[in-house]
This record gives C-alpha cells, sequence and structure tokens, in this order.
C-alpha cells in the first residue's frame, strides 16, 4: 500500500471530524480538536529537544565538558517553588528576572518600532511640495496621475489622523464654539474608524475562507483526486 | 443553537438558517475549485513592493524566510510562503527558512520548499536551508543578529548549519540582504522590527493572514516594511508578477464567488430587515 494513503485518509477524517461542529457541538469534533491540539503539543516538546535542548545544552554538557550548563535547568525548575508558601521568594527571583528581561526587551523595542511612525505621519500638503515622481509605486490601475495621487493620499491621510485623534479626546466637553468643532470632528473620527473596521471585517471574511477553501481543496484534489482521476491533481 | 423559525418571506431572509448559508457557501466553492471562472488579478503596489525587494536583495547575502505560521492558518501562509520561495529561486537568491515562533512552520515550509527546489534544480546546503525552529522567542532575534551560526546551531537535518556550503561567510545580521516575515501572529513583525530592522536597517518585507493585514499598512507607509502580502490574495498576486499559476491563483476564483455570495446575503439581509420593517409601519397605521 502506498504510505501517502493512511496519512491522506487520517486528515480526511480528521478535517471531516473538525466540520461536524458546523451541525453542533458534538464529541468527535471535541475529539479531533484534542488530537489536534495534544499533537501540537507533544510536536513542541518533540522539535524543542531535537532542534534546541539537544544540540544547544544536551551534547555540550555531556559530549564537550560543558559541565556547568547542569545549572540552567536547575534556575529554571525554581519556577515550580511557586506551589510552595515557604520557597515562594524562589520563584519570585526567576520571575522577577524573566519580567525584567521583557521590559528590557519592551523599552528597547519602542522607538524603533513608534518612531518612525511619528515621523511618517508628517507628509507634505503642498502640491509643490510633492515631488511628481513621488507616487508612481501608489497607483497600479493608474486611474489618477501620480502627483495627485499623493495629494489625495497625504490629505486624506491627515483628515482622518486628526478626526481619529480627536475622538480620543475627552479632556474638553461637546460644547461652546470649539467643543462643537470637536464634537464634530469626533463623530466624523468615530465614522473613519468604522471604515476601517468594515475594511478589517472583510479581511477577515477572506481570510476565514481561504480557511475553508484549503480544506476543500485538499478533500477534492489530495483525498479523492487520490481515487477519482476526474479531479485531477491540486490546484 | 437552536433559531427561532421564520415568520414570513421577510423574516426569512433575515432569519435564514446556518445549514442554507454553509450549504451555500459550500456549494459555491466546489463550483469554482472545479470549473473556476476566473477574475483578473492586478497585484498591489504592496506585493509589487515584495517582489522589487526580493530581487533586490543583493547577491551576495542571504535572505531569511521566517515562516511563523502553523497548520491553522496554512490555507494563507503556505501558498504565501510558496510565492516567496518560487521568487527567491527565480532571481537567484539564496535563502534560509528559519522559524521562532510556531515550531511546525518549519517542517510544514520544508515540504513547501523541497518540490520548489527541485523544479529550479536547486540544491540543499548550496542554494537554500531550513535553519528549523529555535525557541527562546525575542531571545533568538537578539543572539542572531550579532552570532548567526551560533545561536541556529543545527538545521532540520540534524546538521551544523556551519557545515553547509551557503553558510560559509555568514556570521551575523550584516550579511544578511532581506527578511521576510510569513505569519499568522500578531506582535512578530514589531519583534523583528524593533531588534533588527530599526536598530540595523537590515531590509524587512512580509506575508500576513488577511485578517491581521490591515493593522501593518501602517508601517508600509512608514518604510519599515518593504512591502506585505495580504492574505492568499497577496499569493495570487505574486504568481502573477512570477508568471507561475499556483495554489493562490487556484484559490482565487472560489475566494471572489464565495465573497459575491456574502455580499448577495448580506444584502438580502438587510432588504429583508427593511421590506419587514416598512411592513410592520404599515400595519400600526
Amino acid at each position: 500500500m502506498n504510505p501517502e494513503v493512511p496519512v491522506l485518509w487520517a486528515t480526511a477524517i480528521a478535517t471531516l471530524g473538525v466540520y461536524t461542529i458546523l451541525y453542533r457541538e458534538n464529541p468527535i469534533s471535541r475529539l479531533f480538536e484534542h488530537i489536534f491540539v495534544g499533537l501540537a503539543a507533544g510536536y513542541l516538546i518533540l522539535v524543542t529537544w531535537t532542534q534546541n535542548l539537544e544540540a544547544k545544552w544536551w551534547a555540550p554538557m555531556v559530549h564537550q565538558g560543558r559541565w556547568q550548563w547542569i545549572f540552567a535547568p536547575v534556575i529554571g525548575l525554581l519556577f515550580y517553588f511557586i506551589y510552595s508558601r515557604r520557597l515562594l521568594w524562589m520563584a519570585r527571583l526567576v520571575m522577577g528576572l524573566t519580567f525584567g528581561t521583557a521590559a528590557g526587551y519592551t523599552f528597547r523595542q519602542f522607538f524603533p518600532i513608534n518612531a518612525p511612525q511619528i515621523t511618517a505621519s508628517f507628509k507634505p500638503l503642498r502640491p509643490d511640495l510633492v515631488p511628481p515622481s513621488a507616487g508612481e509605486a501608489l497607483h497600479p490601475l493608474r486611474v489618477l496621475d501620480a502627483w495627485g495621487y499623493v495629494i489625495l493620499h497625504n490629505w486624506v491621510f491627515a483628515i482622518i489622523l486628526f478626526t481619529v485623534l480627536s475622538y480620543f479626546f475627552f479632556s474638553v466637553p461637546h460644547e461652546g464654539r470649539f467643543g462643537r468643532v470637536l464634537g464634530r470632528s469626533s463623530m466624523a473620527g468615530r465614522w473613519f474608524l468604522m471604515i476601517a473596521f468594515g475594511a478589517m471585517f472583510g479581511n477577515t471574511v477572506m481570510a476565514r475562507l481561504s480557511l475553508f477553501i484549503g480544506r476543500m481543496q485538499f478533500l477534492l484534489f489530495d483525498w479523492l483526486g487520490h481515487y477519482v482521476t476526474w479531479f485531477g491533481g491540486r490546484g | 443553537m437552536a433559531q427561532a423559525p421564520a415568520t414570513g418571506s421577510w423574516d426569512y431572509l433575515q432569519r435564514m438558517p446556518r445549514y442554507v448559508i454553509y450549504l451555500l457557501l459550500a456549494g459555491v466553492v466546489l463550483w469554482q475549485l472545479l470549473a473556476p471562472i476566473r477574475f483578473p488579478i492586478v497585484p498591489s503596489s504592496t506585493t509589487r513592493d515584495v517582489y522589487k525587494a526580493i530581487r533586490a536583495a543583493p547577491e551576495n547575502k542571504l535572505i531569511i524566510i521566517s515562516v511563523d505560521w502553523d497548520a491553522s492558518t496554512q490555507a494563507e501562509t503556505g501558498p504565501q510562503t510558496a510565492a516567496v520561495i518560487r521568487a527567491c529561486f527565480e532571481s537567484g537568491k539564496r535563502f534560509a527558512l528559519m522559524n521562532w515562533t510556531a515550531p511546525m512552520g518549519a517542517k510544514l515550509a520544508n515540504d513547501i520548499a523541497r518540490p520548489i527546489a527541485e523544479q529550479y534544480h536547486a540544491e540543499y546546503g548550496r542554494d537554500w536551508c531550513n535553519w528549523g525552529f529555535k525557541s527562546g522567542g525575542a531571545n533568538v532575534l537578539m543572539a542572531m543578529v550579532k552570532n548567526i551560526p551560533e545561536t541556529m546551531g543545527n538545521d532540520v537535518r540534524g546538521k551544523r548549519v556551519t557545515s553547509l556550503p551557503m553558510m560559509k561567510g555568514v556570521r551575523d545580521i550584516k550579511d544578511i540582504g532581506l527578511v521576510v516575515e510569513v505569519t499568522g501572529l500578531a506582535g512578530v513583525t514589531e519583534t523583528w522590527i524593533g531588534l533588527v530592522q530599526g536598530p540595523y536597517q537590515t531590509p524587512l518585507t512580509a506575508a500576513y493572514t488577511a485578517v491581521m493585514a490591515p493593522g501593518y499598512y501602517a508601517y508600509t507607509d512608514s518604510g519599515q516594511l518593504k512591502g506585505m502580502l495580504v492574505g492568499v490574495k497577496g499569493a495570487a498576486e505574486m504568481e502573477v508578477l512570477e508568471r507561475k499559476p499556483g495554489l493562490g491563483s487556484a484559490i482565487m476564483s472560489a475566494q471572489s464567488w464565495g465573497h459575491i455570495l456574502i455580499l448577495a446575503l448580506i444584502i438580502l439581509g438587510n432588504t429583508g430587515y427593511l421590506l419587514a420593517r416598512g411592513r410592520a409601519r404599515r400595519e400600526r397605521a
């Protein structure tokens, strides 16, 4: 028997088993869900050993005489003192170390991530400040010329930026002349946010549909296609 | 979940049973997979930028394809990975697959890379390699920028990465010409930007699942990302640029018709709501 066949059948049964959830909550879909989670966890342990610990910890310690690596798991095991009231302080040592490292990483990453975002928000709004070639990459359909596209892009960007920021500005009541302007701007910002959330929802639909199509492709072309030549090859 | 029975035709449009929607969607997808009616695929500017970034990567430097995805997003990230790998082979760029968040990614991407490498007569270790999954999260990137061979240790085949011919002369992040991040996980790109792209100016480009892509347009606008692929649509667009229709293009017709069905159902549901409301008003009057 072709060694591929049992794999195909197992995958097909698992796929159909998980999709039984569409009918209603049932033990079959739960079973396959648990199998999937269990397999993923087991695979993580295996891969962590074969591709990380064995090469970087076990082999140097056992075969290259770097005996000091024995202390690495001892430090890791200190986490388990969280279950002891008397020795909890030992768990706190490694937790503090972990949180400190995470805080350090976050601090280190903050400026490289956010500073360019702030500087990129300063876009030219006057036509004479925009080089005519600036928007060539932005208009694959060539509806507008590059220059017009950049002007439109930058103005739309600036208006949305200010109105959305005003939506999150809660320090001034929407009363009086300034308050009323702020209120209108805030309302526009809310609409822009809704449009953005709509675009995100559309993308979510696309993502979920892709996953479904991927499974259907497998069932049709890989599983059934293995037996029925009419379905042909995948893709 | 029990649903209230539909009482009239307008009500039915609003309360269409879920199984009818599922069956309609499955029918449309099946129809399009078996007899596709294709729409033209126009590559977006973000996809073009990814393609350009791969072609512009220096020949003497390595491209890293960070495959931080697993089976749950394979339908999108799989075709994206395939399209990126093909672009690398087409332009004669050497690349290394790596993974530091989702352990299955290295194996799944390996299964994608092998047949494509055979098509291009590319040799493992000379034209491409797979560093495998490295645990440690952000520490992996921090260590990698200073010492790639020491951080990566062994590849997926259990060989020291230093024994691979293509790794000769590859020491640190300065020997990397481009990083392509393929992921369905939020936060991964930020770590690349914060620890690699920002401090070392290593060009970074990405491929995302469609659901997370909208949040990353700001990074393409600021130039931190040199383009990005959006879901399976991005993969299909790359295939158009490569002139090699593959998995992405095959999915797109089913995708487009599925969207048309969903739009039609939204319009029908809203029409039902408006008409039912009008009828209720007339009855009250």
